[in-house]
């Protein structure tokens, strides 16, 4: 599992939750984006893949899209920085 | 309230919503439109109000809380008024002539068939999926306290991909943002699709072949309308864009050309009044040829859709830069995966400027927008990079 990436999207998340004054749950890697799991909309998720590639300099969404729906999908997208 | 059923309402339509269910009987028990206003949240309640005042020979307006409707005048004779989704200054009304919503419904009466609602009932598009379930004596499902952004607010996208399953829908229309959401939170559940309808924005090939993929029995179409010219043509080949060949020979009675690398089109369904003498009409919209085919790059206004909303970079950079403590400041939008675009900020702080109160301050500044106009990722730099031409680089990486 990709601890940093998943720490990295924790912290953003949660950033993002306290400007909407929203509390994010205990995130685990089983955690669903968009099925109510989380106080997040599709504009929220947009931002956190436009943050990620900010904070890594990686856009795993330049070929086209991938699937994902959890947390822990998400993290398996983003390499490891060494 | 009594009313007489109306002729675009077949007697088998079904409506649920949440936890109700209502046919014909139930909708005329509902309250009616006061003044000509009807609060348009609920699919309810508009088909409600739009009998009524059918019935009484009175104009409506639906309601979505963009503005007052206090001072509204209904007008002589059943019209139907629409409150579009302004994103900057105030938002459009638009009056529609009723016959004619109804007439650009195609005659889709398939046994069986189950909608789902994702958009704002009060929208064009919603409008238009209501009265084609209704005459075609569908079941139409609704989940309450939709609205907004197009039905990609929180935990509504849950609930209709929720709904969707319960009810086993056959019939989904509904934006690309829409539809790269409804994906996400359906994941890998059960469910089939008979038609599978995009609109609202381009459609673009990733997102057509994971539908294809995800419902491989479905009918898949993207179909393209302009705000000028109304519903112009469906595209149901599965492939973004349309085909080059219909520059020479459209569809539909329709005439479409690419003038300065923008879409023109003649149609007969087009309000006379904005088109030149020829009938020609400039769709605002960006296009390339490419092989055979015409791909849709962009609008000509520099709006760009945010999850089905049409904004401008440059008015909300236009906000930004009033703001007090902020030196420069630039607007981009990015390209997303799952709204299509998404418009980020670069500011620069002027001087001894406090950056929780400069925060704070374009927070406020940005606050009456929709929340697809707001500014995501904000970053903070010391100056704006300009292209060599001195400009303001606006459109961001792809």
């Amino acid at each position: 599992m990709t601890d940093s990436i998943f720490a990295l999207i924790a912290e953003e998340l949660g950033r993002i939750a306290t400007d909407k004054g929203e509390s994010l749950p205990t995130l685990t890697a089983d955690s669903r984006f968009l099925n109510g799991d989380l106080p997040i909309d599709s504009l929220d998720l947009a931002t956190l893949l436009v943050v990620l590639e900010q904070r890594t300099g990686q856009d795993p969404f330049r070929e086209g899209f991938r699937q994902f729906t959890t947390v822990g999908e998400l993290a398996a997208l983003y390499t490891v920085p060494a | 309230m009594i009313v007489r059923r109306p002729d675009w309402l077949h007697p088998a339509f079904r409506l649920i919503e949440g936890e109700d269910i209502l046919g014909w009987p139930e909708l005329a028990a509902l309250p009616g439109p006061v003044d000509g206003v009807v609060h348009a949240n609920r699919a309810s309640r508009v088909l409600a109000a739009l009998a009524t005042a059918e019935a009484a020979g009175q104009g409506l307006l639906l309601a979505r809380g963009a503005a007052d409707p206090e001072g509204w005048q209904p007008g002589q004779g059943f019209t139907v008024t629409l409150e579009s989704s302004g994103t900057t200054g105030m938002p459009k009304r638009l009056c529609h002539d009723f016959a004619r919503l109804c007439g650009r419904l195609r005659g889709v009466t398939e046994d069986g068939a189950r909608w789902l609602l994702t958009y704002d009932p009060g929208a064009f598009a919603g409008l238009q999926v209501m009265l084609t379930a209704a005459a075609a004596g569908a079941l139409l499902v609704a989940v309450p306290g939709n609205g907004g952004s197009g039905g990609t607010g929180a935990g509504t996208v849950a609930a209709l991909a929720q709904a969707a399953r319960r009810h086993a829908v056959t019939h989904v229309s509904g934006t690309p943002s829409f539809w790269r959401a409804f994906l996400m939170a359906l994941g890998d559940a059960d469910l089939s699709l008979a038609a599978v309808t995009l609109g609202g924005e381009a459609a673009d090939q990733p997102l057509l072949d994971r539908l294809a993929e995800r419902f491989p029995h479905a009918r898949l179409r993207h179909i393209y309308a302009s705000t000028e010219a109304g519903a112009l043509f469906a595209v149901s080949d599965g492939r973004a864009g349309f085909p080059a060949a219909w520059l020479d020979d459209a569809p539909d009675g329709l005439a479409l050309r690419i003038v300065d690398g923008v879409l023109e089109v003649r149609s007969p369904r087009a309000a006379p009044a904005m088109a030149d003498k020829e009938g020609w009409l400039s769709t605002g919209d960006l296009v390339e040829r490419q092989g055979n085919r015409v791909l849709f790059t962009g609008r000509l206004d520099g709006l760009v859709n945010v999850g089905g909303v049409k904004v401008s970079p440059e008015a909300v950079e236009r906000r930004l830069l009033s703001v007090d403590g902020v030196a420069d400041a630039m607007v981009v939008a990015v390209a997303s995966p799952i709204t299509g675009h998404l418009l980020t900020a670069t500011i620069v702080m002027a001087p001894g400027a406090d950056e929780s109160a400069v925060r704070a301050g374009l927070r406020a500044a940005t606050a009456d927008l929709p929340p697809a106009a707001r500014p995501r990722a904000l970053s903070f730099a010391d100056h704006i990079p300009l292209s060599p031409a001195g400009k303001k680089s606006r459109k961001g990486p792809e």
